[in-house]
């Protein structure tokens, strides 16, 4: 009897054939050009700088071709990453951005989030005009924030501040000096976990610019929370406070984990902004990444630098997906 | 809609996506029935020939090849991208760029790695009067007995300073000493003629890394000694770095010069914001053009002040940025040719001679000749920074050794470690770096 229902069951290659025939033809008729573009543009491109990353890969010039390529070197590169204290201070950095800007995503972003989605006259041009900065292109948006905080007396920033008496002398905003440096304890704190003036006017230009569209996600997933929830916690007397922590938060887990993983891979790749105004002066993991590859040509360990903040944005991501979701679930 | 109708419609799309596809690279190839030659040049927009007068020397090399259908086709890009961008191209199978603007820093990596070509035998071949470049300026390409690249800019840093701040400050020349140079910076801020008296780019980039090597030179010291080691922690280069800090201690410095460039420490001085800057040459072009300054008359080129008893033979100390012309090594060998033609070309006397007012010439000839000391009244004073230069070492991994300097001579002059422990840790960390 087993043995007569082993016949029966079709083979691998029988039931792959049904798969992609009838009804099903149509369906992977279409998906072909996103798998072949997936695999273009990302699949093969990333296993190249794996491999790259686990060989000593430089430019070569040979009999007139270029090409890039060197000896299989296994872990040699993360080993090196490891020993050099340039990439932990890169790293460190890179932690202190990440953290306070999705901090302030999380503060002012479900903030504005939740002013937006109460109705109030003329909230559809707010809306529209919050929205302004996501649209701007993120080298204009460097330049811009470049002319505010010009460390000379006319920058737009110092010029305000002079004029209310707030600062005595211009501030050199774009420095990455030591903050609180009257205080050596806690200016010596703050540098320890990678702050320094540089780093949050940077953070300041970068959430400017990216704030509007982690409110409109968050807006999104606020409208798709019946109203019934809240009419219903109002009969039981419960606050505003409380709404907001027992219903709003545990229902937009699902959009705040896809906000947070998409900024977090953001963030810690983050590149266009702190170059432009700052060249190779705030070394974090992506700039580090660049100038180890382009500048000093050494591609093997650029391409390790650049696994390993893959690495760091796997990690985090599965972090926030397991617990976002299972907040969801409860 | 039938089974059989969703299949073929299916397909269609996909036609149309890949016709699509071939039409869009179809587009970007040349039309091959075209003779049209296209020489790519790379090239900085930042400093050296200005935009326009490279345009007006492709024009006129077109025109001598008319013939041949040569069109000679510029990228310009900043200073800072420029090494990248060579070295993304030389992974290329084919070349992107027949000739490239290359640093003299660059020389030892390119040779190391052979991502230009040598030109000895194009320069042996056609440059009558090799001699006629100074020995200076050839060094700075050449390596083991290779010519990487035939100069092209002799850039160096010239001493620039308001004259009218000068005098009303009481002084009647600008300083020769350091500790002259410093008194009037002083009096200068103390008077209120103008809040900082010096502007500088010391952003960590080259820029900064060469106005260390320049005031190392004023204090008569090289970065790194005859063996090639890193002198950074003693002598000259030390005070060097101490007297950057105390600049920016004692507020005679810009503090937001550690937040810019060497082009917006330019704009600065030609604002009037600003009594003394250390630039390239093509400073004095902006200090000199009414539309764009405002010290059109006030500003002037001068040699830099130095420590007494140091730079006896020249009296000034200044630091090279020369830049030469160069065929990158995957060039097809159809344009190797073509690419010689254009740099024996833009390189030649005759036409350095009709863009004077865009850069120092590298001909001595030419420096030497009436229309350049009628256009450029300080060339007297161009010849004595010229000879004064201090190079910065040609070692294959200097974009490395550069890097390290940068950061941790930024780190001394901000105040966030001492002086000696930054110049001890940055000659140390040279050290341990991978021949």
């Amino acid at each position: 009897m087993i043995r007569s229902e082993k016949t029966l069951r079709p083979s691998w290659a029988h039931r792959y054939f049904r798969a992609v025939s009838g009804e099903n033809v149509w369906f992977v008729l279409l998906l072909i050009p996103a798998v072949v573009i997936l695999l273009g543009v990302i699949v093969v491109p990333m296993l190249w700088a794996l491999k790259m990353s686990l060989a000593n890969t430089v430019v070569t010039v040979v009999g007139g071709r270029g090409s890039v390529g060197g000896q299989f070197v296994g872990l040699h590169n993360y080993v090196v990453l490891m020993k050099e204290p340039q990439f932990w201070i890169a790293l460190r950095e890179t932690l202190y951005f990440w953290i306070v800007s999705i901090l302030i995503e999380l503060t002012i972003g479900i903030g504005m989030a939740v002013l937006l989605n109460r109705p109030f006259p003329g909230f559809w041009l707010v809306r529209a005009i919050i929205f302004i900065p996501w649209a701007v292109p993120t080298v204009v948006n460097a330049t811009l924030w470049g002319m505010i905080f010009n460390g000379n007396s006319y920058g737009a920033l110092n010029d305000l501040l002079l004029r209310w008496h707030w600062i005595k002398t211009p501030v050199v905003w774009l420095n990455p000096a030591p903050v609180f440096a009257q205080i050596p304890w806690l200016s010596h704190l703050f540098s320890a976990i990678g702050s320094n003036t540089a780093m949050n006017a940077i953070i300041v230009g970068d959430e400017w610019q990216t704030l509007p569209i982690v409110a409109f996600l968050v807006l999104a997933g606020l409208q798709m929370i019946p109203h019934d929830y809240y009419e219903a916690a109002r009969i039981e007397g419960a606050s505003a406070w409380k709404q907001f922590t027992r219903i709003t938060v545990p229902l937009i887990g699902p959009v705040l984990s896809v906000v947070l993983i998409l900024r977090t891979m953001q963030l810690l790749r983050a590149f266009t902004m702190i170059f432009t105004l700052e060249g190779y002066g705030l070394p974090v993991l992506s700039i580090d990444a660049y100038q180890q590859a382009f500048s000093f040509g050494d591609f093997g360990l650029g391409s390790a630098v650049a696994f390993m903040i893959g690495f760091m944005a796997l990690l985090i991501a599965y972090f926030y997906v397991k617990n976002l979701y299972r907040e969801e679930l409860q | 809609m039938s089974h059989g109708s969703k299949i073929t419609l299916a397909c269609a799309g996909l036609a149309v996506l890949v016709a699509g596809c071939g039409a869009s690279t179809a587009a970007t190839k040349p039309p091959a029935a075209s003779k049209n030659i296209t020489l790519n040049v790379l090239y900085m927009n930042q400093a050296g020939y200005t935009a326009q007068a490279l345009e007006k020397m492709g024009q006129a090399f077109d025109a001598k090849y008319a013939a041949d259908h040569m069109h000679v086709h510029f990228t310009f890009l900043p200073y800072d991208q420029m090494h990248n961008t060579i070295v993304t191209a030389a992974a290329a199978p084919t070349a992107q760029y027949d000739v490239v603007l290359s640093d003299l820093i660059w020389t030892a990596q390119f040779a190391q790695k052979g991502y230009t070509l040598p030109l000895n035998g194009d320069i042996s071949k056609s440059i009558a009067n090799p001699a006629g470049i100074p020995a200076a300026i050839w060094n700075g390409f050449k390596i083991h007995g290779k010519i990487m690249a035939m100069p092209f800019l002799a850039n160096f840093q010239n001493f620039y300073y308001n004259k009218k701040m000068l005098q009303e400050a009481g002084f009647s020349g600008p300083p020769t000493t350091m500790a002259q140079w410093v008194t009037q910076m002083q009096t200068l801020k103390k008077k209120g003629i103008v809040q900082y008296p010096y502007e500088e780019g010391w952003r960590e980039g080259e820029g900064f890394t060469c106005d260390y090597v320049a005031t190392a030179g004023e204090f008569g010291a090289n970065l790194f000694n005859k063996q090639g080691q890193p002198t950074m922690n003693q002598g000259g280069a030390l005070q060097a770095l101490q007297f950057m800090r105390m600049l920016y201690k004692d507020g005679l410095i810009n503090p937001a010069s550690l937040a810019s460039g060497s082009t917006t420490a330019a704009d600065t001085f030609i604002a009037g914001q600003s009594a003394f800057n250390t630039n390239w040459t093509n400073v004095t072009g902006m200090m000199n053009s009414p539309s764009e300054s405002k010290i059109v008359g006030a500003g002037v080129v001068g040699t830099f002040p130095v420590q007494p008893g140091t730079n006896t033979v020249t009296g000034t100390a200044s630091v090279s940025g020369f830049q030469g012309l160069a065929i990158p090594a995957n060039v097809p060998a159809s344009m190797q040719g073509w690419a010689w033609k254009w740099i024996q070309f833009a390189t030649s006397p005759q036409i350095q001679a009709q863009h004077l007012h865009s850069q120092w010439p590298i001909w001595t000839s030419v420096v030497n000749s009436p229309k350049e000391q009628q256009l450029n009244p300080a060339y007297a004073v161009y010849e004595k920074n010229l000879a004064g230069v201090y190079n910065r070492p040609k070692v294959a991994n200097y974009l490395q050794v550069s890097a390290i300097i940068q950061q941790y001579a930024h780190q001394a002059i901000a105040g966030t470690i001492p002086v000696q422990t930054a110049a001890n840790d940055m000659v140390s960390q040279i050290k341990a770096l991978p021949q």
